[in-house]
């Protein structure tokens, strides 16, 4: 099974590696359960039954398929994923989501893993924008959550780790920074109402705080299984349910400003280490 | 509906792309400005409203389109500048932000008065209503709430309430039905930022997101010496 052996590789390299580092795979419960121990967060330890079950992610199930899929020669042009480049050269995949978004020169823009992953499939395996595969986002059913968990679950214990060289990866963040306090709308939310302060909640659930990066690398460690929906679910399904709730517009997948805020929430977490996939409530 | 007007932030960042589109003729699309020589302000109005962020053009339940939504009023853009600076609130903002906020004040005209708590009860719960995008709340089928219980402790014997405000468990009975404090609860419904400035919570009256028959009803709800709010939590081991 290849679940089983992927768990078996993390297991080697735990035990092989020794000291543990920031830029090795690890499985996620085995992070989780790291920056529990080290970390006073009532964010990170709210869901005990969701801490236990992490070895049972259904979202393992979805990265296997999506390591098929990657392999797998399809669309129009009848080839594999294999020369899709997101950021650390073609077909490298281990570490590479957590260096995104990132400047892609090819394109001239930065770019996220939902966008670079359209671009592949688009100009590499010549699918149309159309195409359910291209244009179905959301769903533990859809190939675009299938690769894009798979690829993640390839950066499981790397610290997050976004590319500031270009001028343009720094403006991105910059005005990400702007989106996620800018307060609008007929409720007067932003971002921050929510997530600037740490062990605050809504209803009953704890929510992660944008200054305590030992907390935030679990929240923006998407793709996560939502418990509550039964649904493997993406970064951008998380902006996108943000802005419904705080009765704003409906971000668009694969804008600048989606891909804005996203450089700035990922640059938030940087030097903590990624759980992916992770389990959430 | 309010009309807001457009930001100066908005004008900013729509010169600043006027200045840019000439120089940056090498673009793939062409008519993209230099996101490097925008400021983050400029560039995150421009990422919302020109370049394609948001679906701006979908209707919402007030009646306008939800570009109405992502223009800031005042309020608003003071509030997100005072965050984005990290300098504490000052006084001579927190003095503007309080007189805008006194110039929104609108008053029922028959007085200020406690409703139903029973209903405030209900408002109080429910987070129904004002979504937008790709699921709309549909107000003929569900009045919308409040919401109150997402970040505020009300009724002692309820477990599930947020943090983000203050507890208000036994807000009537620790503050009295006096006229003054009538009109302070209702005050704080209809826009917060009178006695708070930069706070958090939403602007029910301004907005229009609770009526006028809601803000009394939840006045109700919390003042009302008979409603739960106001009531003593039973003695328990956990207490």
């Amino acid at each position: 099974m290849v679940i089983r052996h992927l768990l078996l590789s993390f297991a080697l390299a735990a035990i092989c590696a020794g000291p543990v580092l920031s830029n090795e795979l690890r499985a996620p419960e085995e992070v989780l359960s790291d920056l529990i121990e080290k970390n006073e967060s009532s964010y990170l330890t709210q869901s005990e039954q969701n801490i236990m079950m992490m070895p049972d992610n259904a979202a393992l199930w979805l990265a296997d398929e999506g390591k098929a899929l990657f392999y797998e020669q399809r669309g129009p042009n009848n080839v594999s994923l294999e020369t899709c480049d997101l950021g650390k050269g073609p077909g490298v995949l281990e570490g590479a989501y957590v260096e995104l978004p990132r400047y892609f020169a090819d394109t001239g823009r930065v770019m996220d893993l939902e966008s670079r992953l359209v671009y592949c499939l688009t100009t590499i395996q010549g699918f149309a924008d159309d195409d359910p595969t291209v244009s179905t986002r959301h769903g533990s059913s859809s190939d675009m959550m299938k690769l894009q968990t798979f690829i993640a679950a390839q950066s499981s214990g790397y610290a997050w780790n976004p590319p500031m060289e270009h001028p343009l990866e720094k403006a991105m963040r910059d005005a990400g920074e702007v989106l996620f306090y800018r307060r609008a709308g007929t409720s007067d939310f932003s971002c921050g109402t929510c997530h600037a302060a740490t062990g605050k909640r809504i209803r009953a659930s704890v929510l992660p705080d944008i200054n305590r990066p030992e907390e935030w690398t679990k929240a923006i460690s998407w793709p996560a299984y939502r418990v509550g929906q039964q649904n493997v679910r993406s970064s951008q399904h998380r902006v996108r349910g943000c802005y419904w709730q705080m009765r704003q517009p409906e971000s668009i997948a694969g804008s600048d400003a989606a891909i804005a805020l996203m450089s700035y929430w990922t640059d938030a977490a940087r030097g903590q280490p990624s759980i992916l996939p992770d389990k959430k409530r | 509906m309010k009309t807001k007007p457009h930001t100066p932030a908005l004008l900013a960042a729509l010169l600043t792309m006027a200045a840019a589109g000439s120089a940056s003729a090498d673009s793939a699309d062409g008519g993209a400005p230099d996101y490097t020589a925008m400021s983050p302000q400029a560039l995150a109005e421009y990422l919302i409203f020109e370049a394609g962020g948001f679906d701006l053009d979908a209707p919402t339940q007030e009646g306008g389109t939800a570009r109405d939504r992502m223009v800031q009023d005042e309020i608003q853009q003071i509030c997100t500048e005072l965050k984005l600076s990290g300098k504490p609130l000052d006084r001579a903002t927190a003095a503007r932000i309080s007189a805008l906020a006194d110039e929104s004040m609108k008053y029922p005209e028959k007085g200020i008065a406690l409703g139903d708590w029973k209903k405030g009860e209900q408002i109080a719960r429910s987070g129904y209503g004002f979504r937008i995008g790709h699921r709309n709340d549909d107000h003929a089928a569900e009045e919308p709430g409040g919401n109150c219980y997402a970040c505020h402790q009300l009724d002692p014997n309820e477990v599930a309430y947020g943090t983000v405000g203050p507890s208000l468990a036994g807000y009537g009975s620790l503050r009295g039905t006096s006229d003054a404090m009538l009109k302070h609860t209702y005050d704080i419904l209809y826009n917060a930022h009178l006695y708070f400035p930069c706070t958090n919570m939403p602007r029910f009256g301004y907005h229009g997101t609770l009526t006028e028959q809601q803000i009394s009803d939840v006045m109700a709800y919390l003042l009302a010496p008979d409603s739960p709010v106001n009531q003593q939590p039973p003695a328990t081991a956990e207490r």
